[in-house]
């Protein structure tokens, strides 16, 4: 299980032999299919604005090829001794983005940093990192009942704990919510006792009826004192001892009951993209053709990136929407059948982690698109405008890819 | 495969909860894409589809010269679009606050502000973004044309219609005003305003996201028509001297309100209608809780005991009745007298009179008792009844403004003195309007006209859509007892009547003064008095009928406010002004004046 370093090249053994057999076609097929989607429809989102971000999209996912070339050549047990050191660049450049004057402060929340010809969000590797240490400290410690277990708990609530800290202080709570299912995920597939998810849960719905009774409680409080959602936001947060915003809660409300909160504020996105989906139809408009998208009812600042999917909704239908779910359908299967197949547990939990840190952003992607779950600005991979996210997405099918190219020693 | 350490079970498990996220997914764009459709669809329609109004200009109100009373001036509201601007654009900044006389910094300060700042501690949304901001609310079509020449990018106007009033306070109560929310809220603007407001246009167009229009799918389309013009008897020359003349009883006086009047006795319509207090139309919106009753047209919304004036009623019935003539003599001296088998005790006259008088006195001497034993001659029933025929009682039908009909019982509910009250003016009460009719009753030759304003309505290029003729209410008297009568009122206005200072040498004023104590909480005061002068002229073809009330006039020395002292003189200045401006010829002494006429011609 050990990986050699003596000799560095046996790394690259790719070069020596090339079988069909030693390289996995279905997961690269998808990936790309859903890169070409994305570029068609944020050109089509943006076709009535001045930007071209379809262009920088195809540098990025060019760029994003070569992360996924290079990372799925690497035997995927190099990151068993490597990942801290890539884990601690993480915490640092996450820290550093908190910095004044180093980070970049855009739209209120400090997620950058700034190269010059491009700024990058440190959050995102930061996901490849924490699911990289967290396969590492699970492999190497025996996981079974809560009690045998308490002390590789306590280390994988430091590894994620920190992270999720210092994303939460920028403040980017999005970044900060996909961590814990994948961190979740990779323990339950580690066997850790039901007792331990028993209790996970049962934390999790208090932690629900907390923010609940809170949400309930802002409510009250807005009503009681004749205050508005959007003018007044910021009154209750001195009021409360949990650490949400107002604007934050805002979305709650929307979510729940859009009439409650002025159509036009907080909800607006949301309603509007729900229309622009279902105004689709089956077939849709036609691609550039989506009144929704091209009039500027669905914000434009929004259009090609976190709300992509509508777009395409509206534009290709039922049809189009669902050809891309099934895509995405295609990658996770696949990613859990690679789980399976993969050499030792290091691997299975990589495919695992990966797998459900993607299920998580297309799932709660979608869903915020069509008024399933509040918004939360989780982009959709692949497809979603953003140079850091689609790197990180790269990266981490590349560990897939190298975790099915590594399955087995191929002589 | 070696797994004692992941078990495969689990992660088929996992496997299923993707496959369930994902089939919720599935289901909910399966309801969105078609089961729902068709009510997010038209949400979209509901959404693009505008109506775009197009505001009809509203019409003018003219005099009966044609000169311009009401306009409607077309104005830019000059707004900008901070996103819009350019950087290159700011050079020519001051210049375009030079245009607005508006200071560079205030300028710079609009400009500037690109979003409304959201609340200090919220971080991720984002501010809203200021589309439009008001640069000002009223731009002259040629300082426009000069701001678009400057092309400065997202400065932009939207035109809109200002009512003005080119003479300010003149006629106030009849033009009436359109408020700022181009409701017609008062006088003609609001009686005529389904002739003045127009046809406004409108098309059908689709907007986008921020609500602007896309002209590409503008699909129909409907001119606005202009409203028409309404052209007003009333006479702004006219107008004018009277409201001058109330001017000076103001500064004279200092009364609490007056009336005046002056009407076309053939054809019922009013030449000029002014009280005071008024206000400007202009600044209708500037006055205080307070000088909210200067909007009311007293003419027609007050009442008072029209005194003396009334007079005429019971001598013009009388005489119409064949009961007595002009000569016919009454004793003035007398206390009382008995009427339905009781004694009736008189108002005293101010004057004791040695002989008895002749109906032409009764009127030229205003007496009390006289006009007490014609009313008892008349009867009751004949009082009230040739009351309501003169127009008393009884709304006069001024279109607009909130007319009261004053107060006249009927003859069941008179106490026992009111029959030597009422054809004296007391114990009923009436409006300037009403007062001013009966008069012009007799001036028409005993036809009681209705009260008009409007002349004509035109359209824009001064065809005339409809016609306003004189409106006969009813006949009162005979055009014998008419003509009887305006010879006895001239007889007021003689060296011997109650106001010689009315009188106008050549020119024939008929008319009867009115001094009527007012009724101050249930108590006819000794102080203050309603004195007026109603009358016309001349009296052998009357041209012009005049109305002036003064009520609580405050004579110096405390004199009481005659209708002599404080009306009469007003009358015959107004009169002489409309003798010069309405070329009215002098009908006494023909002889002389054809020698001077023929004498100018040759």
């Amino acid at each position: 299980m050990s990986v050699s370093f003596r000799n560095p090249l046996e790394f690259f053994s790719v070069f020596k032999t090339t079988t069909r057999e030693r390289f996995d076609w279905v997961t690269p097929l998808a990936v790309l299919a859903l890169s070409a989607i994305g570029v068609a429809f944020i050109y089509s989102a943006q076709l009535s604005t001045p930007q071209n971000n379809w262009i920088t999209q195809l540098v990025w996912l060019a760029a994003g090829g070569m992360v996924y070339l290079a990372v799925s050549l690497i035997d995927y047990r190099f990151w068993l001794s490597f990942s801290h050191w890539f884990y601690l660049a993480c915490i640092g450049a996450l820290a550093l983005v908190l910095l004044p004057g180093i980070g970049t402060e855009r739209f209120g929340a400090q997620r950058w940093l700034d190269f010059g010809f491009f700024a990058f969000q440190p959050s995102e590797p930061v996901k490849a990192a924490v699911l990289l240490v967290t396969a590492g400290i699970l492999v190497r410690s025996q996981v079974g009942t809560v009690n045998q277990s308490l002390g590789t708990l306590g280390k994988l609530a430091l590894a994620a704990g920190v992270p999720i800290f210092l994303i939460l202080l920028q403040p980017d709570l999005k970044s900060a919510i996909v961590l814990p299912p994948v961190v979740f995920s990779m323990l339950y597939v580690s066997n850790l006792s039901n007792r331990f998810f028993t209790v996970a849960l049962g934390a999790f719905l208090l932690l629900v009826s907390v923010v609940a009774w809170d949400t309930h409680n802002y409510r009250k409080f807005i009503h009681d004192n004749n205050l508005d959602y959007s003018k007044d936001r910021g009154k209750f947060e001195a009021h409360s001892w949990l650490p949400l915003h107002d604007y934050q809660r805002n979305r709650i409300i929307s979510f729940i009951d859009p009439f409650e909160i002025d159509p036009t504020g907080v909800g607006w996105n949301q309603s509007q993209s729900m229309i622009s989906v279902g105004s689709g139809g089956l077939t849709g408009k036609g691609w550039t053709q989506g009144t929704q998208a091209q009039l500027g009812y669905l914000p434009r600042a929004v259009a090609h990136n976190d709300f992509i999917f509508s777009v395409i909704a509206e534009e290709k239908g039922f049809l189009g929407s669902l050809t891309v779910l099934g895509l995405f359908g295609i990658i996770m299967f696949n990613g859990i059948r690679i789980a399976g197949l993969a050499r030792d547990r290091f691997g299975t939990l990589i495919a695992i982690g990966v797998t459900v840190l993607f299920a998580v952003h297309v799932f709660v992607n979608i869903a915020m698109t069509i008024g399933l779950v509040p918004i939360t600005g989780i982009p959709l991979p692949f497809i979603s405008y953003g140079g850091s996210f689609v790197l990180s997405c790269c990266l981490l099918q590349g560990l897939v890819q190298s975790v099915y190219r590594f399955r087995k020693d191929f002589t | 495969m070696s797994k004692g350490f992941a078990s495969n079970y689990r992660i088929v498990l996992l496997g299923v909860g993707v496959l369930a996220c994902f089939g919720c997914v599935g289901l909910r764009l399966l309801d969105l894409h078609v089961l729902d459709r068709d009510r997010l669809v038209g949400a979209v329609d509901r959404a693009r589809r505008q109506i775009i109004v197009e505001t009809a200009r509203r019409g003018d109100i003219l005099d009966t010269r044609g000169d311009t009373l009401a306009t409607s001036r077309s104005l830019i509201v000059l707004g900008v679009d901070p996103q819009a601007l350019r950087k290159e654009d700011e050079s020519k900044w001051p210049q375009l606050a030079k245009l607005l006389n508006m200071p560079l910094a205030d300028l710079e300060r609009v400009f500037n502000a690109k979003s409304r700042p959201a609340a200090a501690d919220d971080k991720a949304d984002d501010d809203r973004l200021i589309r439009w901001a008001k640069l000002s609310e009223s731009v002259e079509e040629s300082t426009y044309d000069q701001i678009t020449k400057l092309e400065v990018k997202g400065v932009y106007g939207n035109r809109t219609f200002r009512r003005a009033y080119p003479h300010n306070a003149l006629a106030a109560h009849i033009i009436g005003y359109v408020n700022k929310e181009g409701e017609a809220a008062a006088g003609v603007e609001s009686f005529a305003d389904f002739y003045l407001r127009g046809q406004d246009g409108w098309r059908e167009s689709e907007k986008d996201g921020l609500r602007r229009e896309l002209a590409q799918f503008r699909n129909r389309e409907v001119d606005a028509t202009g409203g028409y013009k309404v052209v007003l008897s009333i006479d702004s020359a006219i107008q004018h001297i009277v409201e001058q003349e109330i001017e000076e009883i103001v500064k004279k006086f200092n009364p609490a309100k007056v009336s005046v009047i002056v009407s076309e006795p053939s054809s019922g319509f009013i030449l000029a209608l002014a009280n005071y207090p008024t206000y400007n139309l202009n600044e209708y919106n500037t006055l205080k809780k307070d000088e909210m009753g200067s909007m009311r047209n007293l003419a027609i919304t007050d009442v008072l005991d029209p005194g003396s004036t009334f007079k005429i009623v019971s001598a013009s019935g009388a005489l119409n009745e064949g009961m007595v003539t002009p000569a016919t003599k009454f004793d003035c001296t007398l206390e009382s007298m008995d009427y339905k088998g009781k004694p009736r005790r008189f108002m005293r006259d101010d004057h004791k009179f040695d002989h008895p008088l002749a109906v032409s006195e009764i009127i030229s001497h205003s007496s009390n008792v006289g006009a007490a034993q014609l009313g008892m001659l008349l009867g009751e029933d004949g009082v009230y009844r040739y009351a309501r025929a003169f127009g008393f009682g009884e709304k006069s039908g001024f279109p607009f403004g909130g007319e009261v009909s004053g107060f006249l019982n009927t003859p069941d509910k008179w106490s026992g003195v009111d029959i030597t009250r009422i054809p004296a003016g007391y114990s009923i009460s009436a409006t300037p309007m009403q007062i001013h009719y009966a008069m012009a009753t007799i001036a028409s030759g005993g036809v009681l006209m209705r009260p008009q304003v409007i002349r004509q309505v035109q359209d824009a290029s001064g065809e005339v859509i409809y016609n306003f003729t004189g409106s006969v209410r009813r006949h009162v008297i005979t055009t014998r007892t008419a003509e009887q009568m305006a010879r006895m009122l001239q007889g007021v206005a003689s060296p011997e009547g109650t106001a010689p200072m009315a009188a106008i040498p050549n020119f024939e004023v008929a008319g009867k003064t009115g001094t009527a104590q007012k009724l101050i909480n249930g108590h006819y005061s000794e102080h203050n008095h309603v004195g007026s002068f109603v009358g016309f002229f001349p009296a052998s073809r009357p041209r012009v009928v005049i109305s002036v009330i003064v009520d609580d006039a405050k004579v110096p020395g405390g004199r009481i406010a005659y209708g002599a002292t404080v009306a009469a003189p007003s009358f015959k200045r107004i009169g002489e002004q409309l003798i010069q401006y309405l070329d009215i010829k002098p009908v006494l002494d023909p002889g002389r004046n054809l020698l001077v006429m023929d004498g100018g011609r040759k």
